[in-house]
C-alpha cells in the first residue's frame, strides 16, 4: 500500500479547471519530485493533497485512508507536512514562536527546536527576532525546519530553492537530503538538476495531467523527455 | 493700532487663550488630564481589544460588537442591582462586581461561540459585506430587544440606568488626592481594570499556546491549517473571548456617569471602538492599546480645552474623529498595522 496515492484528482479554482485526472503514488520512505513548467498545477496538487483546495472529483488515499474532504488540520494531524512556496512564515512571531506552532501538542517542544538549531545552526542565534526580519534565506531555513520538527511521515516541498542565493541552495538541499533519510518527500522543484539528484522518481505535470513518470536513474536534466515539457 | 485690535473679533481671544494655557500647564491641571484621559483609554482599549482580536483573525468587522458592552452592562447591573443594598458597604459592592464580570463573561461568551458557530462560520466563504450586514442586522435585533425588555420593566431606554449606576461602592464615587491633584476613585479603578485586562490579554496571546494559534492564525490561517491548527476551532474561542470583553467593558461603564447602562451604549461605544481599531492597526493588539492611549489623552486634552477655554463640551468627541481621518491620510494600515491582515 502506498503511503499517498491520488486517483483521478479533477480540481477547480473557480471555473477554471486546474488538475484533470492526476493519479499519482508516493511509496513510504521514497523522495518523488513532481515537475512541470509554471502553471501547470504542481502547487494545486499539493494545496488538493492538503485539502486546501478539495478536489471536486477523485480520491486522495493517505495510508489506505481516504481523506477526500477532511479538514487540513486533520490531514497536518494525519503526519503530512508542507513546506510552502514563498515560505508563508508568520512574520510577526519570532524564530521560535514559528517552530513552536509547528510542533504537535503533547510533543517536546526544546528537542524539537534542538532539532531546528541543529539543521540550522544560523537561526538560533536569531531565535528571538520576528521572523519578518530575517533575511530571505534564513526565512527558507524557517520555513523548512517548521516542516521537519512536526515529525510528518509525508513531506510537501514547493519550491524550497526559489529566488535563494546558490550558497544558500546548497544548505537547503543538505537539509532535504538528510530529511529524505527519515521522511518521505513530494518535491515540486523548477531547478530540475536539484529535484533529479534527490528524488527516487519523477511525475511531469502539463497542463493539469501526468505526462510522464519514472526513475530519476534512467534520465537526466537534459533527457528529451523534460525538455518536451519543461522548456517555455 | 490698539483700535485695530480692538475691532478683530480674536483680539479678546488672545489673552484667554494665554491665561487658558498657563492654567494647563498646571502640574494640577495636567495631571488631572493625564488621568481623565488614561481612564478613557482604559475604557477605550477594553471595549475595542475584543473587536481587535476577531477581526485580526477572522477578518469578521462585528458590528455587533456595541450590543454585546450595551447587553453586559445591563446584565451586569441587573446582578449588582439585584444583590446590592442601600446598607451593603463598599469591600461586598466590590466582590459583587467581580462576580459581575465572572457571569457577564461566561454569559457572553457562550452567547459569542454561539452566533460564531451557528450565523457567521456559514458565510465566512461569502464576500465581506455579508458578514457586515449581518452583524448590523445582530446588533439591530438585540439593540431592540433590549429596548422592549427595558421599557417593560419601567425603564427609559435612552436614559442611564440610575439604579445600576447606585450600586457604585462609596469609595469609587469620592475625590482621593493623589501626588498633586485630587482624582476620581471610579477612574482610578477604571485604569486599574484596564491595566488589569491589558495584561491578561497580553499573557494569554504570548504565553499561552491557544495565544499563539491566535496570533499565527491572525497572519495566515491557511497556512496555520496545515501546521496542525484547528483554525475553526481557534475562530469560535476568539470570538467568544471578544464577545465576553465586550460584555466585561460594559459592565464596568454601568458605574461611569459618562456613560451608563443605556440602549444607545451600543452605537456610543462602537464607534470609538472602531476609530481605536483603525488607528492602531486592524487586527493588532499592541496597536490597540497605544491607539487607546492616544486616543483617550487627547481626547481629554481636548474635553479640558473645550470646557475651560470654549466653554462647550460637545466637540472634543468630533477630536476623535479628527484622529482617525489623519492615521488614515498618512498611515492607511494604522499605527501598528500591515498592510493585509486578517481573511481566512
Amino acid at each position: 500500500m502506498s503511503l499517498l496515492s491520488l486517483e483521478a484528482v479533477h480540481t477547480y479554482y473557480g471555473d477554471s479547471h486546474i488538475l484533470e485526472g492526476v493519479s499519482l503514488e508516493v511509496d513510504r520512505g521514497e523522495v518523488v519530485a513532481l515537475v512541470g513548467r509554471n502553471g501547470v498545477g504542481k502547487t494545486t496538487t499539493l494545496r488538493t493533497i492538503l485539502q486546501l483546495t478539495p478536489p471536486s472529483e477523485g480520491q486522495v488515499w493517505l495510508r489506505g485512508e481516504d481523506i477526500t474532504g477532511a479538514d487540513t488540520h486533520e490531514v497536518a494531524d494525519a503526519g503530512v507536512g508542507w513546506i510552502p512556496e514563498n515560505r508563508r512564515i508568520f512574520s510577526r512571531l519570532t524564530v521560535e514562536e514559528n517552530i513552536h506552532v509547528a510542533v504537535p501538542e503533547g510533543r517536546n517542544i526544546d528537542a524539537a527546536r534542538e532539532r531546528a538549531y541543529e539543521t540550522f545552526p544560523d537561526l538560533r542565534e536569531h531565535r528571538h527576532r520576528d521572523a519578518g526580519t530575517l533575511s530571505g534565506g534564513q526565512q527558507q531555513m524557517l520555513a523548512i525546519v517548521r516542516g521537519l520538527v512536526g515529525d510528518n511521515d509525508l513531506l510537501l516541498v514547493d519550491e524550497p530553492s526559489e529566488g535563494l542565493a546558490p550558497l544558500i541552495v546548497s544548505a537547503v538541499a543538505d537539509a532535504l537530503a538528510a530529511t529524505a533519510t527519515e521522511t518521505t518527500v513530494l518535491l515540486v522543484e523548477q531547478n530540475l538538476p536539484l529535484a533529479l539528484d534527490l528524488a527516487d522518481r519523477f511525475y511531469v505535470l502539463d497542463d493539469g495531467q501526468v505526462v510522464d513518470s519514472g526513475d530519476t536513474n534512467e534520465v537526466d536534466d537534459d533527457d528529451e523527455r523534460f525538455r518536451r515539457y519543461l522548456s517555455a | 493700532m490698539s483700535g485695530v485690535l480692538a475691532l478683530s473679533p480674536f483680539a479678546d481671544s488672545v489673552p484667554l487663550f494665554v491665561d487658558t494655557l498657563g492654567a494647563f500647564f498646571r502640574p494640577r491641571t495636567l495631571f488631572g488630564v493625564l488621568v481623565d484621559g488614561v481612564a478613557k483609554a482604559a475604557l477605550y482599549i477594553m471595549i475595542a481589544s475584543g473587536l481587535t482580536l476577531i477581526f485580526g483573525l477572522m477578518g469578521v468587522l462585528n458590528f455587533a460588537h456595541g450590543s454585546m458592552t450595551m447587553v453586559g452592562a445591563y446584565l451586569g447591573g441587573l446582578l449588582m442591582v439585584l444583590v446590592v443594598g442601600q446598607e451593603t458597604g463598599d469591600p461586598t459592592r466590590l466582590l459583587v462586581f467581580g462576580l459581575g464580570v465572572v457571569v457577564v463573561f461566561a454569559v457572553l461568551a457562550a452567547f459569542g461561540g454561539l452566533l460564531e458557530i451557528g450565523l457567521i462560520r456559514p458565510i465566512y466563504d461569502r464576500p465581506p459585506l455579508s458578514q457586515i450586514l449581518l452583524t448590523f442586522g445582530l446588533t439591530l435585533i438585540l439593540d431592540e430587544l433590549a429596548r422592549i425588555v427595558v421599557s417593560f420593566y419601567g425603564l427609559q431606554p435612552i436614559s442611564e440606568w440610575q439604579a445600576a449606576m447606585a450600586t457604585k461602592p462609596d469609595v469609587l464615587g469620592q475625590q482621593h488626592d493623589l501626588v498633586v491633584a485630587s482624582v476620581s476613585g471610579l477612574k482610578l479603578f477604571e485604569i486599574a481594570c484596564g491595566i488589569l485586562a491589558v495584561v491578561v490579554i497580553w499573557v494569554f496571546l504570548t504565553r499561552t499556546r491557544y495565544g499563539l494559534y491566535v496570533r499565527a492564525g491572525s497572519e495566515d490561517s491557511e497556512m496555520a491549517a496545515a501546521l496542525g491548527v484547528d483554525v475553526r476551532r481557534v475562530f469560535t474561542v476568539v470570538f467568544a473571548l471578544g464577545t465576553g470583553l465586550g460584555g466585561v467593558a460594559g459592565i464596568l461603564l454601568a458605574w461611569d456617569p459618562s456613560w451608563g447602562a443605556s440602549v444607545p451604549l451600543a452605537v456610543e461605544t462602537l464607534l470609538p471602538a472602531f476609530v481605536v481599531v483603525i488607528i492602531g492597526g486592524l487586527g493588532t493588539f499592541r496597536g490597540t492599546v497605544a491607539a487607546g492611549l492616544l486616543v483617550g489623552l487627547i481626547d481629554a486634552t481636548m474635553t479640558w480645552w473645550f470646557q475651560n477655554a470654549i466653554a462647550f463640551t460637545g466637540l472634543p468627541e468630533m477630536t476623535i474623529f479628527l484622529i482617525l481621518v489623519i492615521v488614515l491620510v498618512v498611515r492607511p494600515q494604522g499605527l501598528f498595522g500591515v498592510e493585509e491582515v486578517g481573511g481566512h
